[in-house]
């Protein structure tokens, strides 16, 4: 891949060739339109080059660890380490360092854990561990099982917080101090900080509302761009002029494997590529047109059940790949996405809740009232690994090509409801 | 391209009867507590007042804090007696004022 | 928490009364001891009457920067005698006020919704005004959830 060229460069070259494809008339156009397949820019990168985090994301550079692109994780050890003498740590330090959001997401996110944090809203993706201190576990046990649990289990969501160098020695041997004070049940405040009693979030917001969700301003701001034209006098419009009847189910089609470019399309590196080609618009991914794009081209065929191709060959292999990618340890947290959206669904994550992928494709690009931003599925993935202290891709990454592909053979059938509106 | 306010109430009432309003508007609210990329404070810019007229009268005023989300969200009542204008209007932290009118028909 | 009966709130004054419903007592944090400043200025330090406004907000909010509020004040809204106007504030905010919602006859009902935002788990307190200068108070607590892995 030539790093540092935008599809900027290559505009002159296939504007001429798009606008051979064009005939002077609409009519001709919208005849070209209905034979021919879309017309995509397949040379340069579909996001910025070099990729650049997104400001306000934390800026670590976890390069020494597994991305869905690159394996770079250290192996982990096969023996645990041996504690010949009984551990002594400073237990009110470890109840400060296992509530401390800091480090990871802090042992609250997975465990409760008797008082540590106030019982403030504790996950239940792990063994309650209150009472750990009189479960007859070993020093040895206990230090190992933080400073990596792989010893003893390889499949094991627990990360490596000792040989990952997340906490040191003096600060594991303080937590296994505090662990061994935990002799009795946690007492929480309210039932709602049990996560045994805590009722899974419903979402019931009326998403299509414009009055409900931010979000719908983003179909406005498409509706806008559709027929503006870019340098080229053309605009969507020119050979799209009735959107609403043309792309009723297009969007619940993609992605797709797009064999002039050897990788899976979404919908949003489709635009990019598709206007380059087409008007000229130069709407690169994770712009805000881009963005608006897509809602947009999803909207349109809102209700639509998410129907891919599973069954051409590289389809199946892109789906095999993603499968794979899906379940690829990453990050200084070492964890996969099948870590938390499988193997620990229908569980608490401190005070969120871990859903099953059935059901977290659909509503795609969505508002997130936490942010205040339209997203779409890459930024969502890119998220994901930044939090568990693995480096993301660009958006454009033909892994993450891959992993949507999955991700959509998983939501099959699901009605598109977009634009969503999440936290 | 400015985003527009939303706004939702019936075109239609019976006179006397008590209806629901619904308006969106699209604005930033600065809190003033965030800080740039550089740790200086960003300035509070806030929608610190909102009101609703009917027919020149007030109906529903709000004084707003920081402490309403971006995108302010009001939903009230007024109770209609005749035909008229409903008048909403946003006063900026700056001066600046955006209104939007709405009509009923009032039977 | 119980609230404090007249007699002892009264005894209390209205910034102390405030704060005890809180149930904060002596442990009243600085936001606290604000809120309970804004209450006494709105009521001109009369005690508000626990009682004829509900409050509906989320038993655990999503995140602390929209939170959906509605508050309902029961009452006449006639012309000689309506609910006038209600003061939101928020007992755990670097700046607690929230709102201040004007009624008239003309609104028909005492009731607005809006989004609001939070800094942390706190009370919401309403106080609400009548034309014939009475004040009634109420409030809730809201959770505002803690992000798993910042996600």
């Amino acid at each position: 891949m030539k790093r540092g060229r935008t599809l900027a460069r290559r505009a002159v070259v296939s504007l001429i060739g798009a606008t051979a494809l064009f005939v002077a008339t609409g009519q001709g156009a919208k005849a070209q339109v209905a034979k021919k397949e879309p017309p995509l820019e397949v040379k340069g990168d579909a996001s910025e080059r070099p990729w650049k985090r997104y400001a306000g994301w934390p800026a670590r550079d976890e390069s020494k660890y597994n991305t869905l692109g690159n394996l770079a994780t250290p192996p982990a050890p096969t023996q645990p380490r041996k504690i010949t003498k009984p551990i002594t740590g400073n237990a009110e330090k470890g109840a400060g360092l296992a509530a401390d959001r800091d480090r990871g997401g802090s042992c609250l996110a997975c465990h409760v854990m008797g008082p540590a944090g106030g019982a403030n809203l504790p996950g239940n993706v792990a063994p309650d561990l209150s009472e750990i201190g009189s479960a007859g576990r070993e020093d040895e046990w206990l230090f190992n099982y933080i400073y990596d649990a792989r010893v003893y289990n390889p499949e094991t969501v627990m990360p490596p917080w000792g040989s990952h160098g997340f906490f040191s020695d003096q600060e594991i041997n303080d937590m296994v101090a505090f662990l061994k004070t935990l002799k009795s049940k946690a007492v929480f405040k309210t039932e709602l900080d049990d996560p045994e009693k805590r009722p899974p979030p419903v979402e019931k917001r009326e998403n299509l509302d414009p009055i409900e969700n931010p979000g719908m301003w983003a179909v406005d701001k498409a509706q806008e761009l559709w027929t503006q034209k870019s340098a080229t006098a053309f605009s969507c419009n020119t050979c799209h002029n009735d959107p609403k009847a043309s792309f009723k189910t297009w969007a619940a089609s993609m992605p797709k494997w797009e064999p002039r470019l050897d990788k899976v399309l979404g919908v949003e590196e489709f635009i990019t590529r598709h206007a380059k080609a087409t008007t000229g618009a130069d709407w690169l991914m994770e712009t805000d047109e881009n963005r608006a794009m897509s809602v947009y081209l999803h909207y349109l065929a809102n209700d639509t059940p998410i129907h891919i191709d599973t069954s051409s060959p590289p389809a199946k292999a892109a789906i095999e790949r993603g499968k794979e990618l899906s379940q690829r340890k990453v990050g200084q947290l070492n964890m996969a996405c099948t870590d938390c959206h499988g193997k620990s669904a229908n569980h608490w994550i401190r005070g969120q809740w871990l859903a099953e992928p059935k059901g977290q494709y659909d509503h795609f690009p969505t508002w997130r009232t936490s942010l205040l931003a339209v997203w779409d599925i890459r930024q969502r993935f890119q998220w994901c690994q930044v939090n568990i202290r693995a480096d993301e891709l660009p958006p454009d990454a033909k892994e993450y090509g891959d992993l949507e592909l999955y991700l959509a053979s998983q939501n099959e059938g699901q009605k598109l409801s977009v634009p969503g509106i999440r936290h | 391209m400015a985003e527009k306010p939303r706004l939702k109430l019936p075109k239609e009432a019976k006179k006397g009867e008590i209806i629901e309003i619904k308006t969106l508007l699209p604005h930033i609210m600065e809190s003033g507590q965030r800080k740039d990329k550089d740790g200086k404070p960003i300035p509070r810019k806030i929608i610190n007042k909102f009101v609703c007229e009917f027919n020149g009268k007030a109906v529903f005023v709000a004084s707003l804090e920081p402490a309403i989300a971006a995108n302010p969200y009001m939903q009230f009542h007024a109770t209609v007696e005749e035909s008229g204008t409903f008048k909403f209007s946003w006063t900026d932290d700056d001066g600046v004022i955006i209104t939007a009118e709405e009509t009923i028909t009032v039977t | 928490m119980r609230p404090l009966s007249r007699r002892a709130a009264l005894a209390l004054g209205a910034a102390g009364a405030a704060l005890a419903f809180i149930g904060l007592g002596r442990r009243a944090s600085a936001a606290a001891k604000e809120a309970a400043d804004m209450i006494a200025k709105f009521t001109g330090g009369k005690t508000a009457e626990q009682g004829k406004i509900s409050i509906e907000l989320p038993e655990i909010a999503e995140n602390g920067n929209t939170v959906p509020l509605s508050i309902s004040v029961d009452g006449s809204m006639t012309s000689d005698n309506y609910v006038s106007e209600a003061l939101v504030v928020a007992d755990g905010n670097p700046n607690p006020g929230v709102a201040t919602f004007q009624f008239s006859p003309l609104s028909g009902k005492a009731e607005a919704s809006t989004r609001i935002r939070l800094a942390t788990t706190q009370n919401i307190i309403v106080v609400a005004r009548t034309s014939k200068g009475e004040f009634f108070t109420n409030q809730k607590l809201v959770k505002v959830t803690i992000g798993g892995c910042g996600g």
